[in-house]
């Protein structure tokens, strides 16, 4: 692959991992969900985008139900996540990442278990590697483009402000008038959502959807991209999802300059759990800053102030 | 003669075979600062989360405005007016002040999904009407100033001035506080009652759990006294003070 075809795929995947990790960004970073299974919402998004382009429809109706049934998901989930404490639905939905995989791996009569299925690319071949990555980027940006100003409009809203308070105490926002258990169905909602049409947009890239492209690796993977970037700003999700992806293959491409005594695909893993530590030890907010609410109406009080603060100053 | 805001009859609450609350009955009127006091372990903490909604009551029934509130949630029973401003300040740490204040306020049409995104220009109109109340009460408790930092960054004394303005922003039409004046030095504490006098005037009913009985008893106008999760007296300030079982209770009964 020359290297433009490369940066061109680098950019696909970074728009795929980016929408990943702004729905992570959107139940973790705003709402204080610890969803440990977002693995498991991407391959339904991919999944189900393969089977149903396998019976003829039209790619955007694929990726709409993929949304859909992932949000339904997503809905089951928040049940459990009303009574467990945080740490204890990390494990519930880890465990049922790892139960659908094993589920496709497993099953024959659906997607074709272990060997997953072939999926259809939405853009008819035109003789070129470098055309059909450009027309996926093109798709792929306009779904980042949309998912960006959804999670970006809902920061800096009341509705934002408000999961901010459920993720620092929900005691006392259920106490002022939040009803939390709406609010967490809905982050998982939306979250899960997203990283369905994630995952559609995967398989359809790949032309293929197997069990061993949602290994629970993926879910640590866009974990460290929001821990990274900051969690509860959209902007440092996207930096985040872009920084590990250019880490995860630049590593990949420096391992053939060097012999190592292990592993080098292994020497990836423990690196990353380097990083992770490193970013948690010496820079926790992340490499952006959480995001403040910003609403016209605060921006407006916020320069009233200082005009009369400068008059007073005077 | 007017009914009572809030009507408790006969409310026990109980944890394991110990009653918090025993069969509690009182009435709140609408405007007025009413005290609750009685010794540590009395079941006055208990009572206020029963009322909040935090605890159901085992036994008897809870009516605010003529509405039997038993088995609302607690954010229900909020959007009826019913607030309360907590003993130790649950401020949300990492948003500013004034965002705070916008949190806690009543019927807003931005905090549901779709509105947020499709009706932004509805509820930004109402969002430049609730700053400017919220700016006009943190002014009243001298946080104005501070609107912008964030409330991680306020002292002891300021959380719990926002704790109460907080409750205030809600407009309620009945605030519980529980004890509003502890831990903060006693010059401040009377100007917060002062405040919530002023506040009484305008309709909004104010029901205190306070230790700090000298500040209390200048400002309520009834009180209730709750010992062992009963209620055994209640009565003017006055009266109380010049009733030798009050201090029975308070000093203990040896």
């Amino acid at each position: 692959m020359g290297p433009l075809l490369y940066v061109c795929d680098l950019i696909v995947y970074i728009g795929i991992f980016g929408i990943v990790s702004l729905s992570l960004n959107l139940e973790f970073g705003f709402a204080g969900l610890a969803n440990f299974g977002k693995v498991a919402f991407f391959l339904i998004g991919a999944y189900t985008y393969a089977l149903l382009s396998q019976i003829g429809l039209p790619f955007y109706l694929c990726l709409i139900a993929g949304a859909l049934i992932s949000a339904i998901f997503g809905l089951l989930i928040s049940l459990p996540a009303l009574r467990l404490r945080s740490d204890y639905l990390a494990i519930a939905v880890l465990a049922f990442g790892e139960i659908l995989r094993l589920i496709m791996k497993s099953e024959k009569w659906l997607a074709g278990g272990n060997w997953g299925i072939a999926v259809s690319p939405i853009f008819p071949w035109m003789g070129s590697h470098l055309i059909y990555r450009l027309e996926n980027i093109a798709l792929v940006g306009f779904c980042l483009v949309i998912c960006f100003l959804v999670v970006q409009l809902l920061a800096n809203s009341p509705y934002g402000r408000a999961m901010r308070a459920i993720r620092e105490d929900e005691v006392a926002a259920e106490a002022l008038g939040k009803d939390r258990a709406k609010f967490k169905a809905q982050a998982l909602m939306l979250g899960s959502a997203m990283a369905g049409v994630a995952g559609g947009l995967y398989a359809q890239y790949l032309q293929y959807a197997l069990p061993g492209m949602f290994m629970p690796m993926i879910t640590f993977t866009v974990w460290i991209m929001v821990l990274l970037g900051g969690p509860a700003n959209n902007w440092g999700a996207l930096l985040g999802a872009a920084l590990v992806q250019i880490f995860d293959r630049g590593t990949n491409i420096a391992k053939d300059y060097f012999t190592l005594p292990i592993d080098p695909s292994n020497l990836q893993y423990i690196l990353f759990g380097v990083l992770i530590i490193l970013v948690l030890l010496y820079r926790p907010q992340g490499l952006l800053k959480e995001s403040k609410v910003k609403t016209k109406a605060l921006r407006l009080a916020h320069n009233g102030r200082s005009a009369v603060k400068n008059k007073g100053s005077q | 003669m007017e009914e009572a805001l809030l009507r408790i009859r006969e409310v026990s609450k109980h944890f394991g075979g110990v009653y918090a609350v025993n069969g509690v009955s009182l009435d709140i009127n609408h405007g007025g600062i009413c005290g609750l006091v009685g010794p540590n372990g009395s079941g006055k903490t208990t009572l206020f989360n029963t009322i909040l909604g935090l605890h159901r009551p085992d036994q008897g029934a809870i009516y605010f405005n003529g509405k039997c509130t038993n088995n609302l949630a607690p954010h229900q029973i909020y959007e009826l007016g019913l607030v309360n401003a907590f003993q130790l300040p649950r401020l949300f740490y990492s948003l500013s002040v004034l965002d705070n204040m916008l949190v806690a306020a009543r019927g807003q049409q931005g905090d549901r999904l779709l509105n947020s995104l499709f009706l932004r220009g509805r509820w930004q109109e109402q969002e430049k009407g609730l700053i400017e109340e919220a700016l006009d009460i943190l002014e009243l408790v001298e946080l104005d100033r501070l609107a912008f930092s964030p409330a991680g960054e306020l002292s002891g004394g300021q959380r719990k001035l926002l704790e109460v303005a907080r409750g205030l922003m809600a407009k309620p039409r009945l605030l519980l506080l529980d004890e509003p004046a502890a831990g903060i030095n006693p010059e401040l504490g009377k100007r917060i009652f002062q405040k919530l006098k002023d506040f009484s005037h305008n309709g909004i009913a104010f029901f205190i759990v306070e230790h700090r009985l000298e500040i209390l008893f200048q400002f309520a106008s009834w009180v209730y006294v709750m010992d062992k999760g009963k209620i055994v007296i209640a009565g003017q300030p006055q009266a109380l003070i010049d009733d030798p079982a009050f201090y029975a209770i308070y000093l203990g009964e040896e």
